[in-house]
C-alpha cells in the first residue's frame, strides 16, 4: 500500500473517529468566512449608507480576534489529533517505516483533513453567507433587503491564514514525530507517572497565584476615572496569569489534598474520581486556564454589546422625549405654537421652561465655550409632570441645585459629580446629577442647573452677563409625521440684528444610520459571544474524549473486579463535571470583576448581563456536559466501542 | 468444610455453527473452602476459558457453576456484578492496578465503592499492607514498584473483601523466581492462616507446587488430579512426573 493511499484509508477513518474535531475546524472558517464577507461581498453595499467603513473596521477587528482564537483552537486541535495517533504511528515503525516516511504519512493525513476542513467550511460559509448576513442585520435592526453573491475576495483571509496555522502546527506535528523514542510512541499520549514537583515552586506558585489574581481583581475593581484604561489593561494582564497559576498551583493542591484526606476520598466513588483529577491536573491545567480566559473573554464581550446597546439606546430615548423644541430669547404663546403643530399632528404633551444663561466667568469654569443655564425648579417639576418623566426631587433649598446632564456612549471621566458649584460669590450644594431628558436635547447643548425658585429670580437680577430664554417642547403622537409640521415649524424661526428677537427650533433626531456600526458591533458581539462560549464546550468536549480514550482499559479492570457499572459512571459522570464546571465556577467569580470594570467604564449597570450570559454559558456547558457522559458511558461501556 | 464452588458438566465452544471448536468438554468439579488449587495443562487446553467462566466472565454453552449453591449462569449482568464485587476475588498476571492512585488507594478501592467507612477501610489496608510485606510502599504510585510488589499489592486488594474465592489467572507469569516466591508465600499464608480458598490457572510448576491440588487440563477435560501430601519439593518432582507422563507440551 502506498504512503498515500494508506493515508487516505487513515483519513476516512478519522473522519468518523475524529468528527468532532473536523467539525470545529469547519465551523471556525464558516465563521471566519462569513466575517470577511461582510466586508468584501456586493451584497452587503446596501450598508453603505450606514456608515459601512465603521462596520468594516468592526468586522477586521472581529476577525483579528477571532484569528488569535483560532490560532489557539488548531495548536490544540492538531496536538489532540497527535496524541491519539501516536500509539498507532508506534506500531508502523515495528511494522518497518522510518521516522521521515511516518512524519510524511502523517503530514498527509493531516493535509488531507485540514484540506477537507478549509474546503467544508468554506463551502458551508458560502452557503450560509445570506442567512448570516441577514440575522446579523436582523439583530441590528436595520431592514435592508439582502442578495446572495459570491466574491472571490472574502475567501482569501480564511485560506491563507488557515493554511498558514494549520501548515505550521502540522510541520511541528512532523517534528515531534521525527524526533520521538519508539517508547513515547508507543505509550501514545497516556500519562504514566505524577510528576513531583518541588514544595518550594508549589508553594510559589500558590501564593503567586493567589495573589496575582486578587491584585487582577483589585484593579479591576477600580476602573473609575482616568485611570480606568490603564486599570483594565493591567486587570487583564493579572488576571490571565494568575488563572494560570491558580490551574498550576492551587487547585492542584486541592485536589492533592482531596487525596491525602482519606476519611474525605474513602466515600462513594471519590477514590475513582478524585484520584484521576489530581493525577491529570498537571496535564490539563492548561486547557482549562484557556477555557476559563476564553469564557470570561465570552461574558465580557457579551456584558459590551448589552452596555453599548444599553446605552445607544438611551442616547436615542433622550432624544425622542420631545419631537421639537422651540427655543426664543423672547416670551412666546406655547399653546398658540401647539395648535399650529396641530395643524398637522396629533401633540401628545408639551411644556415650557424658561433658562437662565449663566456665563462661564460666573461658574469659574475653565471651559469659556461651553453653555451653562439655571432653570427653576417649579417649572422643570410641571415640565416633567407633563411629559410623564419622573421628578422625584423635593421643594429645593435656596442653597442647593440640581444637575441636569446626558447620557454618553463612553466615557472615562468616571461617574462622580463636583458636589458643590460655586455662582457668582456663592457656593451650592449640588444634591444630584440627573440624566432625565426634563429638557430634551437642550441637555446636550448646556450645562443646566435646576435650582429654587427663589434663586433664579436672585440670578435673574443679578447674573451679569445672564440672558433668558424659552423652551417650548413638543411631542407629536406619530413622530414619523414630524415632516409635515415642519413648514409651520420653519416660519416660527427668525433671527434679528444683535440684540433684536431670535427663535430657533430644534427637531428631534430619528435614529441615525450613521450610528448604525453600534448595533452592528453589538450584533457581532453577541455573535462572538455564542462562538466562543461553543468553542469552551467543543475544547472540553475534545478533552473530554481524550481522556475517555486513555480510560478504556481502566474502567475494563474495574468492570472485571466487579464494580457496578452505575458506580462506574457515576464516577466518570462526577470527573467530567469538574472538567467542565471548574473552569465555569473561576469564570463567574473573574468575570464579576471584568464585568464590573466595563461597567465603571460605560457607567451601567451590568450585573443582570453578567448573570444572563454566566446562565447561558451554564446551559450550553451543562447540555455539552451531558453528551460528553454519555459518549464517554458508550465507550467505556458498550462493546466494540 | 463448606462447599464454595459446584461445577456441573460445564462445557464451552467458540465459533460459528459447523466450524465450533469445543474448548471444554464436561467438566465437572467441586471446590471446598480453604482449597488452593492449580489447574495446569499445555496451551489450548481450556485452562483460561475454565477461569473465565467460574469468575462469572464469560457463559458456558452447557452446564452449571453453583456459588454456594447459586447458580452463577442464571444471574443477569447486575447480580454478576454484585457477586465479583462480594464474593470474588482476581489476581491477572498483568496486575492491573491502577496507575492513577497510590498503592493504598489501589488496595482501599474495592471497600470505599462497597461503602466501608473510612476508618475501617484505612485500618483494613494496613492488615493487608502488612500480609503482603507493603507497608513501607503504600503511598507510592504503582509506576514505582517493581512487578513483584504490585502483584502483592495486586493480590492484597484482591483479598481485602474477605472474597469466598480468589482467582488467580498466571499470577507469577510476569514475575522473577524471587518476586513469585514472595508472592507464593503470601497466597499460601492467606490460604492456611486466612482460609483464603484460591483457584489459579499456571504453567509453572514451581507455582503449582505450592497449591493442595494441582487439576491437569488436556483437550478440554480434567485428565487427572494430583494432591499435595509431603513436602513442597516432593509435589513438585511429583507434577512434573505427571507432566511427562501426560507427555504434553507445556505452555
Amino acid at each position: 500500500m502506498s504512503l498515500f493511499r494508506l493515508a487516505l484509508s487513515n483519513f476516512k477513518r478519522s473522519v468518523r473517529e475524529f468528527g468532532m474535531l473536523i467539525l470545529s475546524l469547519t465551523v471556525s472558517v464558516c465563521v471566519l468566512f462569513n466575517f470577511q464577507n461582510v466586508i468584501y461581498a456586493d451584497s452587503m453595499d446596501v450598508l453603505l449608507e450606514f456608515n459601512k467603513d465603521y462596520i468594516d473596521m468592526i468586522m477586521q477587528a472581529a476577525t483579528v480576534v477571532f484569528l488569535v482564537f483560532l490560532f489557539f483552537f488548531i495548536w490544540y486541535a492538531t496536538n489532540v489529533f497527535l496524541n491519539q495517533r501516536k500509539k498507532e504511528i508506534g506500531i508502523y515503525i515495528f511494522m518497518g517505516l522510518d521516522n521521515g516516511r511516518i512524519g510524511r504519512m502523517y503530514a498527509l493525513e493531516s493535509i488531507l483533513i485540514g484540506s477537507f476542513s478549509l474546503a467544508a467550511g468554506l463551502f458551508c460559509g458560502i452557503v450560509f453567507s445570506k442567512f448570516f448576513q441577514m440575522l446579523l442585520l436582523k439583530l441590528s435592526e436595520i431592514s435592508v433587503d439582502i442578495q446572495f453573491s459570491f466574491s472571490w475576495k472574502p475567501l482569501v483571509v480564511p485560506s491563507v491564514t488557515f493554511a498558514v496555522i494549520y501548515g505550521f502546527m502540522t510541520m511541528k506535528g512532523c517534528y515531534t514525530l521525527k524526533t520521538s523514542s519508539v517508547l513515547n510512541l508507543l505509550s501514545g499520549s497516556r500519562q504514566k507517572e505524577i510528576k513531583p514537583e518541588k514544595k518550594l515552586v508549589t508553594a510559589f506558585r500558590i501564593i503567586t497565584g493567589i495573589g496575582i489574581l486578587g491584585a487582577g481583581y483589585g484593579f479591576a475593581w477600580h476602573t473609575e476615572g482616568l485611570d480606568a484604561l490603564n486599570h483594565a489593561l493591567i486587570a487583564v494582564v493579572l488576571v490571565i496569569a494568575g488563572v494560570y497559576l491558580l490551574y498550576s498551583g492551587f487547585i492542584p493542591a486541592i485536589l492533592r489534598a482531596l487525596t491525602r484526606n482519606k476519611n474525605y476520598l474513602y466515600k462513594r466513588e471519590r477514590n475513582l474520581w478524585v484520584n484521576s483529577l489530581a493525577f491529570r491536573i498537571k496535564k490539563n491545567y492548561r486547557t482549562y486556564a484557556m477555557v476559563t480566559v476564553l469564557m470570561i473573554c465570552a461574558v465580557t464581550v457579551m456584558a459590551i454589546s448589552i452596555a453599548m446597546k444599553q446605552r445607544y439606546e438611551k442616547i436615542n430615548y433622550f432624544g425622542q422625549v420631545y419631537s421639537c423644541q422651540v427655543i426664543s430669547n423672547e416670551s412666546l404663546n406655547g399653546e398658540e405654537i401647539a395648535e399650529g403643530i396641530g395643524q398637522e399632528n396629533q401633540v401628545e404633551y408639551w411644556n415650557e421652561v424658561s433658562c437662565l444663561v449663566l456665563s462661564p466667568e460666573l461658574l469659574h469654569t475653565p471651559y469659556q465655550e461651553w453653555v451653562y443655564m439655571a432653570a427653576p425648579y417649579s417649572q422643570v417639576k410641571e415640565a416633567a409632570e407633563r411629559a410623564g418623566l419622573e421628578f422625584e426631587y423635593k421643594e429645593l433649598k435656596d442653597s442647593q441645585v440640581i444637575q441636569l446632564s446626558h447620557e454618553i456612549l463612553l466615557s472615562l471621566a468616571g461617574n462622580d459629580w463636583d458636589r458643590e458649584v460655586e455662582i457668582g460669590q456663592e457656593t451650592y450644594q449640588v444634591i444630584a446629577e440627573d440624566k432625565t431628558p426634563y429638557l430634551g436635547n437642550m441637555q446636550n447643548q448646556a450645562t443646566i442647573y435646576i435650582v429654587s425658585d427663589g434663586l433664579y429670580e436672585k440670578l435673574e437680577s443679578e447674573a451679569a452677563g445672564g440672558m433668558n430664554y424659552y423652551l417650548y417642547n413638543y411631542r407629536i403622537q406619530d413622530p414619523e409625521n414630524l415632516d409635515a409640521s415642519k413648514e409651520y415649524l420653519g416660519s416660527l424661526s427668525q433671527t434679528e440684528e444683535e440684540g433684536g428677537k431670535f427663535v430657533g427650533v430644534m427637531y428631534s433626531q430619528s435614529e441615525q444610520k450613521d450610528d448604525s456600526w453600534i448595533r452592528i458591533m453589538y450584533s457581532l458581539c453577541l455573535f462572538m459571544f455564542a462562538t466562543l462560549m461553543l468553542a469552551c464546550g467543543t475544547i472540553i468536549f475534545m478533552k473530554v474524549s481524550n481522556d475517555v480514550y486513555e480510560d478504556k482499559e481502566r474502567y475494563r479492570v474495574l468492570e472485571k473486579l466487579g464494580i457496578p457499572r452505575e458506580v462506574l459512571c457515576r464516577s466518570v459522570r462526577k470527573e467530567i463535571s469538574f472538567a467542565y464546571y471548574c473552569p465555569f465556577l473561576l469564570m463567574c467569580v473573574t468575570s464579576f470583576f471584568s464585568v464590573h470594570a466595563l461597567g465603571n467604564v460605560m457607567q451601567e449597570d451590568l450585573l443582570r448581563v453578567n448573570l444572563w450570559s454566566a446562565a447561558a454559558i451554564l446551559g450550553v456547558f451543562t447540555v455539552i456536559c451531558l453528551l460528553s457522559v454519555k459518549g464517554a458511558q458508550r465507550r467505556l461501556f458498550m462493546p466494540g466501542k | 468444610m463448606n462447599k464454595i464452588l459446584e461445577i456441573r458438566n460445564l462445557s464451552k465452544s467458540y465459533g460459528r455453527k459447523g466450524y465450533k471448536t469445543m474448548v471444554l468438554q464436561d467438566i465437572s468439579m467441586d471446590i471446598y473452602e480453604g482449597d488452593f488449587i492449580a489447574i495446569m495443562g499445555p496451551s489450548g487446553s481450556g485452562k483460561t476459558t475454565l477461569l473465565n467462566l467460574l469468575s462469572t466472565l464469560d457463559k458456558p454453552d452447557r452446564g452449571e457453576i453453583l456459588l454456594e449453591g447459586d447458580n452463577v449462569i442464571k444471574m443477569k449482568n447486575k447480580k454478576l456484578s454484585l457477586i465479583r464485587r462480594d464474593k470474588i476475588g482476581f489476581i491477572f498476571q498483568d496486575y492491573n492496578l491502577l496507575d492513577n492512585m497510590t498503592l493504598q488507594d489501589n488496595i482501599a478501592l474495592p471497600l470505599t465503592l462497597n461503602g466501608v467507612s473510612p476508618e475501617k477501610t484505612i485500618q483494613k489496608v494496613q492488615e493487608k499492607a502488612v500480609r503482603f510485606g507493603l507497608e513501607a510502599h503504600l503511598k507510592k504510585y504503582p509506576y514505582q514498584l517493581s512487578g513483584g510488589q504490585k502483584q502483592r499489592a495486586a493480590s492484597a486488594r484482591a483479598l481485602i473483601t474477605n472474597p469466598r474465592i480468589l482467582f488467580a489467572d498466571e499470577p507469577t507469569g510476569a514475575l522473577d523466581s524471587r518476586s513469585s516466591r514472595d508472592l507464593l508465600c503470601c497466597l499460601k499464608a492467606a490460604n492456611e492462616e486466612g482460609s483464603a480458598t484460591i483457584l489459579m490457572v499456571t504453567h509453572d510448576v514451581y507455582t503449582a507446587s505450592y497449591a493442595k491440588q494441582v487439576y491437569f487440563l488436556r483437550d478440554g477435560q480434567i485428565q487427572c488430579r494430583l494432591n499435595h501430601r509431603g513436602n513442597r519439593k516432593e509435589f513438585y518432582e511429583e507434577i512434573m512426573q505427571m507432566l511427562a507422563s501426560m507427555g504434553g507440551e507445556q505452555e
